[in-house]
């Protein structure tokens, strides 16, 4: 009897566990593998790929799949030229056409980090169906007649690049090999000897069509365009990048190099914190005021996503910050904030006469509020300054009321502190206070007596570390005060000078907090005392009362 | 026999051991399975304070039944009082257990850092203008002279277009040398369409479907233009600059986003942004642009039209009007 209710609760078990893996891996696996290969494109169905091509392609891609829609301006990377052929993403050997799953892959999973989006329908609700995605990928190759050369399929021709069987896990040892490859490779000559897309032939490299590329800061995951994962990374370094400057190294290193190489970029990628609300950490002497200090160690870090100005004219959707990670260091008289960015080229100088003029983008009826990502603003070197800026509310208000994350208004100013590389480099400060009633003016820098910030600044490796202080309290009415116990929302503005940004052109973040721990009221250690010695006093009375039964 | 028995003293910390886990870990870890949310819904502190209340007054009328049961359940811990199970484990739990009542106390008392909440109406009502109730899209159903200066335009093939999607149509015209400017649009009005100009005989129903999906491609271009950085290319709210916001742009094909508001609603909306809500939806952490700096009545128009088209929603239909 026992045996058989043995086996069936196994049978039951493993029902029970098979049923539970399968719902929660099922997200994970949205599938990037078509179920099927593509259908025959008939006339009819490369139709119907035509039809969904102009619903839902060719704002971006343009009418002749030429990457002239539109919305194509304004984006960097640009959407992609389907008339030439050639395709960045694939598992081909480099300067091959790519496979129909490489172009699936990524008309379902998208291109991070671009305009390009996911498109398949398991992952957003509006998206396409495994066959529509067949359908539209069938018009697009009608696009480049090498799609119709049979001596170019790389099928046929044998140019697939395969993932290699039994590669090690990774690993310290992995990375270790991995990094002295990158070094080996020179791949710092344009990504920099941290990744971050700052290598000295970084800047100014142009695609096959003309336009500028930005060398990728491949400590960003979110950024990596073909997929974050070790696996994708491995393919670029396989298949190389067609029509960008990215080559292939499948013949200058072999299969182990290049994996090795994909676990050193892994590691390099930042892995966010998530915390909303940054907690300042108490110093019993003086508050680091150098970016370098050790103090800075022991504080905890808060990553401040940004994201491009696209609330008010100028708009901008190519934003050059991404990512801010902050520290909070406080005494009873001082506060110090160190704000960390990647920012791949050093840019100190300011020039007014370059300074974009909105007036043209910005009225009803434009032809678009946002500034192009090519012709309207230079984005190159020595032309504006790197800056950033913490902004707080001009007055804390108790409550869950903020003034609005883009400069507040009228009636609920911002307090700016404001830092400036060209000013920076001149009187080795480079802070400033403002104060801003909207984004519809300048945030206006307070009187000489009302400055009371001082910053320290340096640039590493493409990365930015400032250092801001003041003192908690002021007379200053427009300023914030630091007190002990209070949610102070907190956000960022960002410019990449080299990206073009200045004014409104700009990163910003919505409202985080910043708190400074209010000291433990002494009452709190009086109640927890209180239950030890009740609970205690309890016990030993009933342990006496038991003793005294027993005699 | 055969059957084993264990202590009442145990079978009653059992319990209340086995309820906790239930309403603390088992019923959020069920709830994520049910709702196939990312997140557990966890059971609310007055619900487990309620539910451990209730176990315990359970188990205190089970206890008392009777002398025979009282006795059986206080036997350990009279037991254990008296030294019996060696004094070594007397003098640890007589300390111990108050220390971990004390920590228990602190850590309820004590001020944690926790972000404070800030709850949202994502509909505000309290300052929507009521004239806007009943506002209709102009381009749902195109008016009569519309429909005949478009059925003039097709007719003569010189239809104009809005000049942001104008440039691309013209560069499409020259390369593809097509019989007719319309070809390009998808639709299978438009199909019909041009079958009734080859026989020159075009209908005013015919022309008019096809208006309107002249009207859709404008408006899907505007839409990419503008809207798709934060709402995403398929509108669900995960355009490439979605993840620097805190506030999320809205995915419009979920439920209960644009489908339960009318249409004159969401045409406000897009027109005063952000700063143009009541402060009981937090206009200050809204990155929603006041459109009406920027954007025409006809283009903001366009662009909802797309917009419904793209989520395969339909406006709530106005109160009586």
């Amino acid at each position: 009897m026992q045996g058989i209710i043995g086996k069936k609760m196994k049978i039951v078990l493993a029902a029970t566990g098979l049923a539970l893996s399968f719902g929660l891996s099922a997200p994970g696996m949205a599938a990037d593998q078509p179920a099927k290969p593509m259908p025959e494109a008939t006339e009819a169905f490369v139709e119907k790929g035509r039809e969904i091509y102009m619903r839902r392609c060719s704002m971006c891609h343009g009418l002749l799949g030429d990457g002239n829609g539109p919305a194509a301006d304004y984006m960097d990377p640009r959407p992609r030229d389907f008339t030439l052929g050639t395709f960045k993403f694939r598992q081909t050997e480099s300067g091959e056409l790519p496979t129909d799953n490489d172009l699936f892959r990524t008309v379902s999973r998208g291109l991070q980090g671009t305009g390009m989006q996911a498109f398949d329908s398991d992952i957003i609700k509006s998206g396409l169906s495994e066959e529509k995605r067949w359908q539209v990928i069938s018009y697009i190759k009608t696009f480049a007649q090498e799609f119709g050369d049979e001596e170019l399929d790389p099928i046929k021709t044998g140019k697939l690049v395969k993932f290699p069987e039994n590669l090690p896990p990774f690993s310290d040892e992995l990375v270790a090999k991995g990094k002295a490859i990158f070094l080996k490779a020179k791949c710092w000559e344009c990504h920099g000897k941290q990744g971050r897309g700052n290598g000295q032939k970084a800047f100014d490299r142009k695609d096959d069509w003309g336009f500028p590329i930005r060398i990728r800061n491949v400590t960003l995951p979110w950024k990596i365009k073909g997929g974050s994962k070790v696996d994708d990374i491995y393919m670029r370094f396989s298949t190389g990048i067609n029509g960008t400057p990215m080559p292939s190294f499948a013949k200058a290193l072999s299969n182990e190099d290049r994996w090795a190489l994909a676990n050193f970029i892994k590691s390099l990628q930042h892995k966010l914190t998530s915390n909303q609300v940054l907690q300042a950490k108490k110093v019993a002497g003086e508050v680091p005021t150098t970016p370098d200090d050790a103090a800075w160690k022991d504080a905890q870090p808060m990553d401040m996503r940004l994201t491009g100005q696209v609330v008010a004219a100028p708009r901008w959707q190519n934003p050059g910050v991404e990512l801010v990670t902050v520290k909070a260091s406080y005494n009873d008289k001082e506060i110090a904030f160190l704000l960390q960015w990647d920012d791949p080229f050093k840019d100190a100088t300011h020039k007014l006469d370059k300074v974009f003029n909105p007036k043209d983008i910005s009225k009803v009826g434009a032809y678009n509020s946002y500034v192009a990502a090519n012709d309207m603003i230079p984005r190159a070197l020595e032309t504006y300054r790197d800056s950033v800026a913490l902004q707080f509310p001009a007055k804390f208000i108790a409550g869950t009321k903020k003034p609005h994350f883009l400069r507040g208004n009228s009636s609920n100013p911002v307090n700016l502190w404001i830092w400036k590389a060209d000013m920076a480099e001149k009187n080795k400060s480079g802070a400033e206070e403002a104060i801003a009633r909207g984004y519809q003016q300048p945030a206006r820098a307070q009187t000489k007596e009302q400055q009371q910030i001082t910053a320290k600044s340096v640039w590493k490796d493409g990365q930015w570390s400032v250092v801001l202080k003041r003192s908690r309290m002021t007379e200053d009415s427009n300023d914030i005060q630091f007190k002990n116990g209070q949610f102070i929302p907190m956000s960022i503005n960002a410019w990449d000078g080299s990206n073009g940004e200045h004014g409104l052109i700009m990163s910003l973040s919505t409202w985080h907090f910043v708190f400074l721990e209010a000291p433990t009221p002494m009452v709190i250690y009086i109640y927890a005392l209180l239950a030890v010695f009740i609970t205690g006093g309890l016990g030993f009375w009933l342990m006496k009362k038991a003793q005294a039964s027993n005699a | 026999m055969g059957k084993f028995k264990i202590n009442r003293f145990w079978s009653v910390v059992a319990t209340i051991l086995v309820i906790y886990g239930i309403v603390k870990w088992a019923i959020p870890a069920i709830s994520r399975n049910i709702t196939s949310l990312p997140f557990p819904l966890t059971v609310p502190g007055t619900l487990v304070f309620i539910y451990m209340t209730l176990t315990c007054v359970a188990l205190f009328a089970l206890v008392t039944f009777s002398d025979e049961f009282l006795e059986e359940f206080v036997g350990p811990i009279r037991k254990m009082l008296r030294g019996e199970y060696t004094k070594a484990l007397r003098l640890v739990i007589l300390i111990g257990v108050p220390l971990i009542l004390g920590w228990q106390v602190y850590d309820i008392t004590v001020p944690k850092v926790q972000l404070p909440s800030s709850l949202r109406i994502q509909h505000p009502s309290s300052n929507f203008p009521k004239k806007f109730e009943a506002m209709k899209n102009p381009f749902n159903e195109p008016s009569k002279d519309r429909v005949t200066a478009f059925m003039k335009q097709v007719k003569a093939d010189e239809i104009t277009f809005i000049p942001q999607v104008q440039k691309d149509i013209d560069t499409w015209k020259e390369e593809a040398d097509p019989d007719h400017t319309l070809q390009f649009l998808p639709g299978e009005a438009v199909k019909k369409l041009l079958a009734e100009v080859k026989a020159e005989k075009i209908t005013e129903a015919t022309a008019k479907d096809a208006l309107h999906q002249v009207d859709l491609f404008e408006g899907r271009a505007l839409y990419a233009m503008n809207c798709r950085p934060c709402h995403g290319d398929s509108v669900a709210g995960d355009g490439p600059m979605a993840d620097g916001f805190k506030l999320r742009p809205i995915n419009f094909t979920d439920n209960g986003t644009i489908e339960t508001i009318v249409e004159g609603y969401t045409f406000w909306r897009v027109m005063n942004g952000g700063v143009g809500l009541p402060i009981e939806a937090t206009p200050w952490d809204s990155a929603m642009p006041e459109w009406k700096k920027n954007l025409t009545d006809e283009e903001r128009w366009k662009i909802i039209l797309a917009e419904y088209d793209l989520a395969e929603k339909t406006p709530r239909i106005p109160e009586s009007e």
